[in-house]
């Protein structure tokens, strides 16, 4: 018969195992976060092998402010896992296309990509990296009204906090999708995730992020591949 | 030796912590797409364009030193070098060789201005730029004098602040090379002066 000896060594191992688990589920823990996506679709799509998209974000110049990770977060999300799709690296594509995609001269409209492609040093590139899609990013996450109050004090033997403190973030974004194939915009994905963070703190800190801005990326993401795939 | 060493510690970060410095070395312009023209040119850089140097102080806050080296010069040479046959520096004292060009370049920096977000209450840099830029043809009679007004802004990231000013300023540079291309197609000026002469 085997015997279990709580010995010192087993306690401080529980202890230990215990604290991890806890950091761990502290981590892991977010705020509620509401979501909303919806597509306009208003003409067909389709993506054959080898061909590929690239992701813009509309221009600064028009009041824009789509932050740069989130174009990386959805061009890394379209790029993998299942119906991946191939997407051109935004920076490449600019330095491929210089000066005509940047934010000053960038198309504002299907009409302007048209004529933007009667050039034919501007069309060679579209047709060697084999681009069929472009979509544009509109859109940006927002930390709004907050409350509450938080103090935080450090003494000779120790230190911590005492409040509760909240804020609302809103990532609004909107991607439409133009065919370079017959310059035609063929619609459009919204995504609109709300959530509230809270930040507890007895003693320690706790933070429990609505993370609006991640979420809205894969939402977002997920949407697009299921939209250009047709 | 330890007391000394320490005070010198200690005035590296109070400096650190008053001022950035931010140097743009090469702003990697990329060859412009465009239809080159078969005119035989000539650019002239200003001094300043091999040290622009531009220093702005937040009030309340930390003073920013943008160092532009000589990137400024790199992006004219890449914009004309793309939009031109055939291109030549010229150094100040080779003045007498204007007439063996179609014509000559003169760019300059009339002004530049940046904001932070302590200034501009958001999370993003900006950066203008205002250029000019004056070309002469072959007799030395000006034909084109404009100003270009670049911009250019990205948005924060942690940790990097000093790198994003400098990506801010790399952005205006790229616009005022859009900016340029934009006119120079737009214009009649360079051809109407090659058929009058």
């Amino acid at each position: 018969m085997m015997k279990f000896i709580y010995t010192n060594q087993n306690k401080s191992t529980y202890y230990n195992k215990s604290l991890i688990l806890l950091l761990l589920i502290l981590i892991s823990l977010s705020a509620c976060v509401t979501a909303r996506i919806e597509d306009n679709r208003i003409g067909d799509t389709g993506i054959n092998d080898g061909e590929g998209i690239v992701i813009l974000a509309k221009s600064y110049h028009l009041g824009n402010d789509t932050e740069t990770n989130f174009i990386r977060c959805v061009s890394s999300n379209m790029s993998k896992g299942s119906s991946a799709i191939r997407v051109l690296p935004t920076n490449i594509f600019k330095d491929l296309l210089f000066p005509w995609f940047e934010p000053r001269t960038a198309p504002a409209d299907t009409k302007s990509l048209a004529t933007l492609m009667t050039r034919n040093q501007v069309r060679d590139v579209f047709q060697n990296q084999d681009i069929r899609y472009i979509v544009w990013l509109d859109g940006n996450t927002d930390s709004t009204g907050g409350g509450g109050s938080m103090s935080c004090a450090v003494g000779p033997n120790g230190g911590g906090c005492f409040g509760f403190a909240w804020w609302q973030n809103d990532s609004k974004y909107e991607a439409t999708i133009w065919d370079v194939r017959d310059t035609n915009s063929e619609g459009n994905i919204s995504a609109e995730y709300s959530g509230t963070s809270f930040m507890p703190a007895i003693v320690i800190p706790i933070p429990l992020f609505a993370r609006t801005q991640a979420k809205a990326c894969k939402g977002l993401s997920d949407q697009l591949k299921i939209f250009i795939a047709g | 030796m330890n007391i000394k060493y320490i005070f010198n510690i200690f005035l590296i970060v109070i400096i650190s912590g008053c001022s950035s410095q931010v140097r743009i070395d090469n702003p990697n312009i990329p060859k412009l797409l465009v239809k080159q023209l078969p005119y035989n040119v000539a650019i002239k850089y200003p001094e300043n364009f091999n040290n622009f140097l531009h220093e702005e102080k937040v009030i309340g806050k930390k003073s920013w030193q943008v160092d532009f080296s000589s990137s400024n010069k790199l992006l004219f040479n890449e914009i004309f070098q793309s939009y031109f046959e055939k291109v030549t520096i010229l150094e100040s004292s080779e003045e007498g060789l204007y007439d063996n060009f179609n014509f000559i370049i003169i760019p300059s920096i009339d002004a530049t201005e940046f904001s932070v977000p302590e200034q501009s209450q958001d999370e993003t840099f900006s950066v203008w730029i205002r250029y000019r830029l004056k070309i002469f043809d072959n007799n030395g009679v000006e034909i084109i004098n404009w100003p270009i007004s670049a911009y250019g802004k990205t948005s924060t990231t942690s940790f990097s602040d000093d790198k994003d000013l400098a990506n801010a300023a790399i952005l205006a540079m790229r616009d005022a090379a859009a900016l340029i291309i934009l006119q120079l197609e737009k214009t009649n000026k360079l051809t109407l002066s090659i058929e009058q002469t």
